[in-house]
């Protein structure tokens, strides 16, 4: 099921999800496998539950039926706590920075829940605003930063605690094309760079084209993967 | 960025908020530590009536809740004194007058036997004592003769009646400081009480409570329809000093909750507002107790500002009271440092208390439900 040369990172067998109302299906039995390293791309038409799938995927949410695996542990059996805090990555569409704090501390929002010390945190933040070229606006606030460097910001903090996978909802889909296509490039680099696993849900055909393998979702289902 | 650098900053972010919720709840406080306080300073310038003066035990009529409403015949102390155990007896008879052109309304008015035990304690700052055969002589606290402008040797009406001030004293307590003393028999007859007194106050040979129990015991079998009781235990349990502490406390507390409410309501406000937010926590791995800590961290900060607020105010109000006439001279503005530390620890534990529900509500948000919130 999967193009990627590496182990199995992810893997999902006929996930089932309803909408909270109960009665309309977001996921109608989807399995699919990610391995280590991968880039993939969801693609497919609003509303046909690819957001449902990565927030199955990322155990942000639980399956109605179905499970899924990470490294061969049922997510069902994690704790998902600490799956999130040092495990994975988050990013996503709308950025959801804390507006009360800077882009530095922004960044140290995840490290709370890893090992480092104050002075650590304060350093690895700052190394990673480097990372994605935002050294200069450490000090800034979302608000006077533009949609382009908040949305570096928030992949510099889903990178805070070291995930191994990189799971991204629409992250380009509120920027626009120069962005877009800056935040593309961040993405392959620090994939090359961190050998991290990389999931995409988006809408758009560019960055669907830089991923090495694309599943389309429709009305639920996987429609292909290639 | 520290944990609690966090924690201030979400304070901060809705700076008028934050303000109007420690304002409400400084409010809270400082009446519970002003009406506390001056209920407990009145049960404390009591028991310093008694400390000062040596006086182990009161004798009242039996059933008569205090002084005020009590009666016995001054004959009974010569029988009190026979009674092994007791050092001396003094008769009181206690009363209340009003100055209403200094717009006092109820000063209280002691009638003493002049060399009596009850002057024990009284440092003259200006005059003389009472001695026998005084007649239209009156002696006045210091805050009494302050608030009516008078000195020794100066002349005084007391109930339509001419007298003299012949001496001003001071005293350990605040009420004798606030009364005036004149001879007993001169008050017995202003007051219609000829040949009675309020009560009788006795110095014992020991200060044994074991002692004092005895004495009590022989004191009501040798002299039936008087109650005996030892000087604290008479303080404690006067009728309108608990009304006071019950009274001060009862509308302390209302006040305490109201101020835990509004922080209740504040940071159930502040929850719903931020439910993204707390959703992002979730979603980057935030244990819920530490969204949790957050949320009362939160409540924490505003609790601790508007504590020590309230204090401030407390201090403040203390002192805007005495410059109200009629709570001259009845009222310690020295706020008792147990009182302080209460107060302060109930604004904290009460608003800590408001805040726990919102922060439960806000740990257990699932993340995909509080990411989806609008």
């Amino acid at each position: 099921m999967s193009d990627g040369n590496g182990a199995p990172i992810l893997r999902a067998e006929g996930l089932v999800k309803y909408y909270p109302d109960g009665n309309v299906q977001a996921l109608r039995g989807v399995s699919l496998e990610v391995r280590d390293g991968e880039f993939v791309a969801i693609t497919g038409p609003s509303g046909c539950g690819k957001s449902t799938l990565l927030h199955l995927l990322g155990g942000l949410d639980r399956p109605d039926s179905g499970e899924v695996w990470f490294r061969g542990a049922s997510m069902a059996r994690l704790d998902l706590d600490a799956f999130h805090a040092r495990r994975i990555g988050f990013v996503f569409q709308s950025f959801y920075l804390l507006p009360t704090l800077t882009a530095a501390e922004n960044v140290q929002i995840p490290m709370f829940e890893g090992p480092w010390p104050r002075p650590e945190r304060a350093r690895r933040a700052s190394d990673l605003l480097a990372e994605v070229g935002l050294s200069h606006r450490a000090g800034q606030r979302p608000t006077r930063l533009s949609v382009g460097e908040r949305q570096r910001v928030a992949i510099a903090r889903a990178l805070a605690n070291e995930p191994e996978l990189l799971l991204a909802d629409e992250p380009t889909g509120n920027l626009d094309s120069a962005s877009q296509e800056e935040i593309l490039r961040l993405l392959g680099q620090l994939r090359d760079r961190r050998r991290i696993t990389l999931v995409i849900v988006t809408h758009s055909e560019e960055v669907a084209r830089a991923a090495d393998r694309r599943i389309a979702i429709k009305d639920g289902r996987i429609l292909a993967t290639e | 960025m520290r944990f609690i650098t966090l924690i201030t900053k979400n304070v901060i972010h809705r700076p008028m908020r934050s303000a109007l919720t420690a304002l409400g709840l400084s409010v809270a406080i400082a009446a519970v530590i002003v009406l506390v306080g001056i209920s407990w300073n009145f049960e404390r310038s009591f028991l310093a009536i008694y400390r000062s003066k040596g006086i182990d035990m009161v004798i009242v009529h039996a059933g008569s809740s205090n002084q005020l409403s009590s009666s016995l015949e001054v004959g009974m102390v010569d029988r009190l004194r026979r009674i092994e155990g007791v050092a001396d007896a003094a008769p009181t008879l206690v009363d209340t007058v009003a100055f209403e052109d200094q717009n006092l309304a109820s000063v209280l008015v002691d009638g003493w036997e002049p060399d009596s035990l009850l002057f024990k304690g009284i440092r003259m700052l200006s005059g003389r004592p009472l001695r026998r055969g005084d007649d239209r002589s009156v002696l006045l606290g210091r805050v009494l003769a302050l608030n009516l402008d008078k000195k020794a040797d100066d002349p005084i009406q007391v109930s339509g009646e001419s007298f003299r001030v012949v001496g001003v004293f001071e005293s350990d307590s605040l009420f004798e400081n606030g009364a005036l003393v004149l001879p007993l028999t001169v008050l017995q007859k202003m007051m219609g009480r000829e040949g009675q007194a309020t009560g009788i106050v006795i110095s014992a040979t020991s200060s044994d409570p074991a002692f004092l129990d005895s004495l009590r015991r022989r004191i009501e079998s040798q002299i039936p329809g008087v109650a005996a009781t030892p000087a604290r235990d008479y303080v404690v349990a006067d009728t309108q000093i608990r009304l006071a502490k019950a009274m001060s406390w009862t509308t302390g507390l209302i006040a305490m909750v109201m101020g835990a409410l509004g922080m209740l309501n504040t940071m159930l406000m502040s929850i719903f507002e931020r439910t993204r937010e707390i959703g992002i926590l979730r979603a980057v791995g935030w244990r819920r107790h530490r969204v949790l800590v957050l949320v009362l961290g939160e409540a924490l900060v505003i609790a601790t500002a508007g504590t020590l607020i309230g204090g401030v105010l407390a201090a403040v109000g203390m002192q805007a009271l005495m410059l109200s006439p009629t709570a001259r001279g009845f009222i310690d503005p020295n706020i008792p440092i147990e009182v302080l530390g209460l107060a302060l620890a109930m604004g904290i534990g009460l608003s800590l208390l408001g805040g726990l529900y919102p922060a439960a509500r806000a740990a257990a948000l699932d993340p995909t439900e509080a990411l989806r919130h609008e």
